[in-house]
């Protein structure tokens, strides 16, 4: 999670398209508020942490009806805001990456399931490790996010913690 | 028992200021504060006790960790998990409690001049820590499913290992160890030295990070602090004046807290010849769920690959290792339903882990912002190949001891292993950025020394620039230690502790 080193990278690509156009539907009302991303990236972090999670289990829940993305919310509120102030420029930069870096001329918003895996896929395998980097960061906060909600635990066997009745 | 964090803008006289309350900084101030000397201890975590340890990762990590668990060398590809709160790394670490080697010893005796480390002048330190600690064999009762399994198999492959020491009293065997101890079982510094400073007099405050140490004359003056909120965010100052200062802030903060105030650097060796003990974990998988998240998370312990008596300076152990959701699937390769394989099997899971004792040296160097210092490290050939093999000898010790399948968390592609398949395709080297490395021993960058040009610290922590600033925690080892430190941390600091004292006079005149 070297997200400073990413900066110069992700202001550029910023700068060319400003995170006020991601245009997409916000989280509805129900969703924990988040303090730390805005409606539009908050909406960009659930639709990556979807793909992220993805289990393919019919029963698994969703994202959007867990406290996953609040939590990665809370997480970055209280990060070294050297840390976090990049954060928000590099969720832009996931929606443009697939236009800019690699010409499929869609935003990742706006595309299927499999076009977002295959645009993952491109963050993760890429040739320049700053690219890499910046996906393992994201991915990172996808599975903190997820992975420490009680509702995941039962998909993994997890019996969890033993001061909340756990079973030992 | 602990200060209110400071508003407002202070001012402190004491005779000895410590800078860290972890495995270092504790022992120091207690040992100082019970010989009546007035202590003031700068924490700049906060003060968590048990009832705050929720066994939650989301709520634990942040709390207990340097930038939240995400610390990470400059590239990103070594994460370093340290401590940042009252009581330091021993709030999350393992317990493993181990004398420092005696090969190791003599190697820094013969090697970095310091011939007064030997294990008789060293005898009385570790016989109070470890009574301080409570340190104690680790009964056969109390080895895990993991840990069973994993001797069972290092016995039928002939490899020399054995269960450990370790420093718990009364422990229920929850297995949270490395999320804060919720029972107080865990004998960290929180539930042993601090509470012992605190009772001798010393002033302990939390979230107040240390900025600079100043120095006039060749000896140490003050030291200048900014006290924090829970989110970091700077509240007030505190300037703390004292005749000695120990600085107990952890391998990477005490170089770069030197480096920050300008001080001690004569020799060019502030922040260098960082070691890291790089590990890499490797899944392995059996049949039925065996929950090796559950009991004490690390008893048994492998030392076939290391030799120290022929050769100080290198070799590997392998240790079991089990974690709970987050931190498991932050080590498991790839994402979406290629990572849920893996992750479905988390009851099954059982890891082991390669942790080399490293020559490769890294650096700590000021970063962007006080509190990030910037750390590099790469891996030397040698240390690429004992790594690669490293983690072949984990995916057989696996399989020896039951495991169905086995997860080699090579990047970006992991390789899936089953049993009786080819161990030799496995690489010969693993190098940073091939495989996700975690380091929890960062060591060695204020290193100690009989040679003012070639060390910072003399074989007491004191400073050679600066008369009155020592170093006290796990910065001062001249070399990797090729075991676990939590013994050698507090052992060396009881060492200086002593050795002021019996200064005194002369320190304070």
């Amino acid at each position: 999670l070297r997200w400073a080193g990413c900066t110069a990278a992700l202001t550029t690509l910023a700068q060319l398209h400003p995170l006020t156009a991601f245009g997409q539907t916000p989280v509805s009302g129900d969703a924990p508020a988040a303090r730390f991303f805005d409606a539009n990236q908050t909406e960009m972090l659930t639709q990556i942490m979807e793909r992220i999670v993805d289990s393919g289990l019919p029963d698994a829940p969703r994202v959007r009806d867990t406290q996953a993305v609040a939590s990665v919310d809370s997480l970055c509120r209280g990060l070294d805001p050297s840390i976090s102030a990049p954060l928000p420029l590099l969720l832009g930069a996931f929606e443009y990456a697939p236009c800019v870096l690699d010409f499929t001329f869609t935003r990742f918003s706006r595309m299927s399931d499999v076009q977002k895996d295959a645009s993952l896929e491109a963050w993760r395998t890429s040739r320049l490790p700053l690219r890499r980097l910046a996906f393992l960061g994201v991915r990172n906060l996808c599975f903190f996010g997820w992975y420490a909600q009680p509702e995941t635990w039962p998909l993994i066997g997890y019996r969890g913690p033993l001061i909340d009745g756990g079973v030992s | 028992v602990i200060h209110t964090p400071i508003g407002g803008n202070g001012a402190e006289r004491a005779d000895v200021c410590v800078i860290g309350s972890g495995g270092g900084g504790a022992v120091a101030a207690a040992e100082l504060a019970s010989a009546g000397r007035s202590v003031v201890v700068l924490e700049q975590g906060p003060f968590w006790t048990s009832a705050d340890f929720t066994q939650r990762e989301d709520q634990m990590l942040p709390r207990l960790f340097e930038e939240a668990g995400m610390r990470q060398t400059v590239d990103g590809g070594v994460s370093i998990l340290q401590g940042r709160s009252v009581g330091g790394s021993t709030v999350h670490n393992l317990c493993y409690a181990f004398r420092t080697p005696e090969p190791i010893l003599r190697m820094w005796r013969d090697e970095h001049g310091l011939a007064s480390l030997t294990p008789e002048s060293l005898e009385p330190s570790f016989r109070r820590v470890e009574a301080g600690l409570r340190v104690k064999p680790i009964r056969e009762d109390e080895v895990n499913t993991l840990n069973r399994r994993i001797r069972s198999g290092a016995e039928k492959l002939g490899y020399s290992g054995f269960v450990t020491h370790h420093n718990r009293e009364g422990c229920v065997k929850s297995g949270y160890c490395i999320l804060g101890c919720s029972y107080d079982a865990k004998q960290s510094m929180l539930v042993t030295y601090v509470p012992r400073a605190h009772a001798a007099g010393a002033r302990i405050f939390p979230q107040v990070r240390a900025d600079r140490i100043e120095a006039e004359g060749g000896r140490v003056r003050r030291v200048l602090a900014s006290s924090l909120d829970r989110d970091g965010q700077v509240r007030g100052s505190i300037e703390v004046t004292a005749p000695v200062v120990v600085l107990a802030a952890g391998a990477v903060n005490s170089p770069d807290l030197l480096l920050r105030s300008g001080i001690a650097n004569s020799s060019g060796q502030v922040g260098r010849n960082l070691h890291l003990h790089p590990s890499v974990m490797v899944a392995g998988f059996w049949d039925e769920p065996i929950h090796a998240y559950r009991g004490i998370p690390q008893s048994y312990y492998v030392d076939e690959f290391i030799d120290l008596e022929r050769e100080p300076h290198t070799g590997y152990v392998l240790m079991p290792i089990a974690g709970f959701p987050v931190l498991t699937a932050v080590n498991t390769p790839g994402f979406g339903r290629a990572h849920f394989q893996q992750m479905r099997d988390f009851s099954k899971m059982g890891g082991l882990l390669v942790l080399l004792h490293d020559r490769s040296a890294g650096s700590v160097e000021n970063g962007s912002s006080s509190g990030r210092p910037r750390i590099e490290y790469a891996l030397d050939p040698a240390d690429r190949r004992q790594l690669g093999r490293g983690v072949r000898h984990c995916a057989q010790l696996l399989f020896a001891a039951g495991a169905r399948r086995v997860v080699v968390p090579y990047l970006p592609e992991p390789v899936v292993l089953g049993p009786g398949d080819d161990l030799t395709s496995l690489r010969d080297e693993i190098d940073v950025g091939q495989a996700p490395i975690a380091s929890t021993h960062p060591q060695s960058t204020c290193r100690m020394g009989g040679d003012p040009a070639r060390a910072v610290v003399n074989d007491h922590g004191e400073c050679f620039d600066v008369a009155g600033l020592f170093v006290a925690d796990m910065s001062v080892f001249p070399t990797s230690l090729g075991a676990p430190p939590q013994i050698t941390t507090a052992a060396l600091a009881d060492r200086t502790a002593h050795h002021i004292l019996q200064r005194w006079s002369e320190l304070s005149a």
